[in-house]
């Protein structure tokens, strides 16, 4: 088809202000927070669950590849235009549908940020979980597509956990509702298969997400090391010992001095490794669990354990957690975050290989990441104008996701696979396991109409 | 049958000869809604599994997999079934990992028996799914009926709790899903479509779950009250508060009766508050729950020894398989609607079956929203088959204006043949079709008996 036809009939369906096809606009919706680059044919932005199913069904007649988009903060490609097509990016459909205390849902449109959501159900008292660091900006489109998790995961589960129902544009443009308000609908669990399916199954258009009150107490605790191994070796005794606390995440040296050079979270500079650890839930006993904890952490080489004292100290300690990546990307101007993710007994061993690959390749390696889950972030600091070095990092990354499925781990614990590693399923899926993924991406999607180029590895192992 | 003569050979080379069974009185004692299948197979590996499904996928075979058979009446009656596939074979824990707090075990081991060997590891673990038929439902066959129980409110149900499966496939290829780290988004995540997919996609083989140490202390308040609402209103204030119950369960007093309160009966309704966690913590919701109970017009305030709360749970637990074993004639429903309508949902039941003539229990899991029913049919079900059809419809329809779904879980073959046991249908089943399909196009894996036709 024609390119000034098509725009003309999305013009038709979302008005002419609401697309966008200028080559400007063309680069800056051909990259995300990914190192992949890609060229849409256009944007637009729907305003409705009925206006997304017309553009589907407009792109479905005329074979034109559809990506949803949220902020594209995701860190796999996944909003990569790679064959074209039609980019929907979901900024206008972002409000908070319903807060239904009494039934502990809420349902949102799916370009709503996520922390958007949480702001206003702290007014209730209420909470939903999952928290990926993105979390000011990332959409729930976005959490829903990667089934993001966050620091809070650890305790409270991942994204698909907390997401009960969703209304579906289907890529012929039907709508359909999944699940809902009332759990264990009869039927297969449509869901829970779109959740992390990246935007290749179906759109969705609104969420019924879970929501529950707040906790009562929460404590959280810093723990400082004088080698990174140490702290991974804690997080594994912490879990062997039977505590599942809310969080555990780790960050290392270099994580530690660019946070200290950004946000001041109070991190000690001479220190290899701080761990910050969080528990939750009501107030009786958790001094005594508290102090399990340190006991573990002194065991297993802690130079120093201390507690935040205040809700300020709390903020504080987070704000360092949170602004990490951010904090990095000062240090070069690219990073790789690697997000392989392991059994929690392998932390140490895994840290340890990781920082033999830095070396190997000569790059450097900073760590911050959800370790309760076994969840690492290696972030590979480069210069993209630097080819050799770029073509060491795609190496490495590669490297550590590999070491990472080796030790009885996976690729991705909750970036998505993307465009990023699609050859890499090979590590962990066989030629069945991925043929049996076909079938169901066949039957949501025959034409490969949404998303196409992303997860399945391009040829056969 | 000479087809299935013909096939037997094959099927018993895969097996071994011990291993298929033919006796016509093993044959009836696994009828499902009077059907009965050729031959009993039990593979002993994945890798048998994977052969004898090619095998019958290439011969057009139909196959039934099935554990320990306690839930064979659910669901609707079977279009065909040459062959049930027993998992009982497939009984090892493969990988007991409590360091790392997962266990993948294969899918024809007793939940009971897992839970009874997790109980000696280190310091004591748990797998925390708490379904019905506590002693010999299998892993699989609980997964593959998505079955729950009362602490779902605390621990959450299979979705949450299975982080990999590995499943055969109707081509026989066996596919595997997740692993065993807590978090894992690459590809598709397979394992949810198998759990609740009753047996229709695939073959489960081995689950990996989340595990949990034991918790410090247990126990459960047993709160009376005489009228449904006061009831279904304190359980929904706990539910709001900041107190972390593992369960809030309400029972009618037909349940009651039948169960044997560890209390003097009184009231109509009970509230059974299960609370799981550190001792101080318990102490203090036992003592502040209690006393706002007393503030809400509970009739007694009782706290159960550690003894009588497992005997408690167990038997709410185990109530069906309670009533197979008096011998009662009785027709069992799964509601599931918004959390906020138990009590116009338990309320319209009752009254339903008042007008109906018929006594009925109710077990709520008010935190969740999820109501099991048994209606008493008495003597003589048949004759009464147009009144439990209007019943039924009755409280489907119910169900369906509070945002749910009636399933009928067991009844007669002859109610079976003229109602959906999945309730009304709805717009996603076109795509479950597709699914079906894609994944076992020529419909080999229990057809007839799951929604929409699958
Ligand atoms: C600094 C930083 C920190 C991060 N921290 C975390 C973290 O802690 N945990 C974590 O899990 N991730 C994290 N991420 C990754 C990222 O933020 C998440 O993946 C997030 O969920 C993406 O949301 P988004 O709105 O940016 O989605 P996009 O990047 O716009 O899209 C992501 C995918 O979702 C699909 N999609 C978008 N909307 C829809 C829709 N409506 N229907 C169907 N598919 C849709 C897209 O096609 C794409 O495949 C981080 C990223 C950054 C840059």
């Amino acid at each position: 088809m024609q390119r000034e036809q098509m725009l003309e009939e999305l013009s038709k369906i979302v008005g002419k202000e609401n697309v966008l096809s200028s080559e400007t606009d063309l680069l800056l919706y051909g990259y995300d927070a990914s190192l992949f680059k890609g060229k849409p044919d256009c944007i637009a932005f729907p305003g409705s669950t009925q206006e997304v199913s017309e553009i589907v069904r407009f792109c479905h007649r005329e074979k034109i590849p559809v990506i949803a988009r949220g902020s594209g903060t995701n860190l796999s490609g996944g909003t990569i235009p790679t064959r074209g097509g039609v980019i929907l990016h979901f900024s206008r459909m972002n409000k908070i549908l319903e807060i239904d205390i009494e039934n502990q849902r809420a349902v949102v449109e799916t370009g709503l940020f996520t922390l958007a959501l949480k702001n206003q159900l702290a007014r209730h008292g209420y909470v939903y979980q999952p928290d990926p660091a993105s979390e000011k900006v990332s959409t729930f489109g976005g959490n829903f597509a990667e089934n993001s998790g966050g620091p809070h995961c650890l305790k409270y589960g991942v994204t698909t956990n907390h997401i009960l129902g969703a209304e579906i544009v289907l890529p012929d443009g039907e709508v359909i509702q999944v699940g809902g308000k009332a759990l264990d609908n009869p039927g297969y669990d449509l869901t829970g298969i779109l959740v992390g399916s990246e935007g290749t199954l179906g759109i969705a258009t609104q969420l019924t997400l879970r929501i529950m009150p707040k906790s009562e107490a929460v404590k959280t605790m810093l723990a400082i090391y004088n080698s990174l191994e140490d702290a991974g070796r804690t997080v594994s005794a912490i879990i062997a010992d039977g505590i599942v606390p809310a969080t555990l995440e780790i960050l290392d040296k270099l994580t530690i001095k660019a946070v200290e050079e950004s946000v001041h979270a109070g991190f000690p500079l001479d220190a290899e490794a701080v761990l910050l650890i969080e528990i939750d839930g009501l107030k009786d006993g958790m001094e005594r669990l508290a102090e399990r904890i340190m006991e573990i952490c002194r065991k297993n080489h802690a130079r120093d354990v201390k507690s935040a004292k205040t809700e300020a100290e709390r903020t504080q300690l987070w704000a360092g957690r949170k602004g990490a990546f951010g904090a990095i990307s000062r240090l070069r101007p690219n990073y790789l975050v690697c997000d392989g993710t392991v059994p929690r007994t392998k932390l140490p061993e895994v840290l340890v290989r990781v920082m033999e690959v830095s070396k190997k390749y000569n790059l450097t390696i900073a760590n911050v990441f959800h370790a309760g889950d076994g969840n690492l972030h290696p972030l590979i600091l480069f210069d993209e104008r630097d080819e050799e070095e770029l073509r060491k990092v795609h190496l490495a990354g590669s490297e550590i996701m590999k070491l990472c499925a080796d030790a009885g781990g996976t690729i991705s614990g909750e970036h998505g696979i993307g465009t990023e590693k699609m050859k890499e399923m090979f590590f962990v899926f066989s030629p069945q396991d991925i043929a049996a993924m076909r079938k169901v991406k066949k039957a949501f999607d025959p034409e490969d109409i949404y998303n196409p180029g992303k997860i399945f590895p391009e040829v056969q192992a | 049958m000479p087809r299935m003569e013909k096939l037997i050979p094959r099927l018993k080379e895969i097996v071994g000869e011990a291993h298929l069974i033919r006796d016509p009185d093993k044959l009836k004692a696994c009828a499902v809604d009077g059907k009965r299948p050729q031959a009993i197979l039990s593979p002993g590996t994945i890798g048998e599994v994977s052969k004898v499904v090619a095998y019958a996928n290439e011969q057009s075979l139909t196959l039934l997999p099935m554990g320990n058979g306690t839930k064979m009446g659910m669901s609707g009656i079977p279009k065909k079934m040459d062959v049930v596939l027993s998992t009982l074979r497939l009984n090892r824990m493969t990988d007991c990992d409590c360091e790392n707090l997962t266990l993948s075990a294969e899918s024809g081991i007793p939940l009971g028996e897992v839970q009874k060997r997790l109980l000696q590891e280190g310091k004591g673990y748990f797998l925390p799914l708490d379904p019905p038929f506590t002693e010999r439902a299998t892993l699989g066959g609980i997964v593959a009926t998505n079955s729950s129980g009362p602490r779902r409110l605390l621990y959450g149900t299979a979705r949450d709790l299975i982080i990999g499966t590995k499943a055969v496939f109707p081509n026989g290829d066996v596919v595997a899903s997740g692993g065993k780290t807590v978090k894992n988004v690459s590809g598709y995540d397979m394992c949810k479509l198998l759990i609740g997919s009753y047996g229709t996609l695939g073959i489960l083989c081995e689950i990996t779950f989340k595990l949990l140490p034991l918790p410090e202390r247990v126990t459960t308040l047993l709160l009376p009250f005489v009228r449904l609402e006061e009831a279904v209103q304190f359980g929904r204030e706990i539910l709001q508060s900041q107190y972390l119950p593992s369960s809030i369960e309400i029972l009618n007093e037909m349940v009651v009766k039948k169960i044997k309160s560890p209390i003097v009966q009184q009231g109509n309704y009970l509230v059974a508050i299960g609370l799981d966690g550190v001792a101080e913590s318990i102490e203090r919701q036992v003592s502040e729950i209690g006393e706002r109970a007393k503030k809400s017009s509970a009739l007694e305030i009782a706290v159960l020894a550690s003894e009588t709360h497992s005997s408690f749970w167990k038997a709410i637990r185990d109530f069906s398989e309670g009533l197979v074993e008096e011998g009662s004639n009785f027709i069992s429903f799964k509601s599931n609607f918004l959390i906020s309508r138990c009590g116009e949902v338990m309320g319209s039941y009752e009254k339903i079956a008042k007008e109906s003539g018929v006594d009925c229990g109710l077990i709520c899991h008010s935190g969740n929203g999820m109501l099991y029913s048994y209606v008493f049919a008495g003597k003589g079900v048949r004759s009464k088959k147009e009144f439990l059809l209007n019943l039924i419809r009755e409280f489907s329809s119910v169900a369906v204006k509070n945002e749910g779904h009636l399933i009928v879980e067991s009844c007669p073959p002859g109610i079976k043949k003229r109602i959906d046991v999945w309730g009304e249908p709805r717009g996603e089943y076109e795509i479950m079709r597709r699914l079906k399909k894609e994944i076992d196009p020529k419909g080999i894996l229990n057809p007839g008996r799951f929604v929409g036709g699958i």
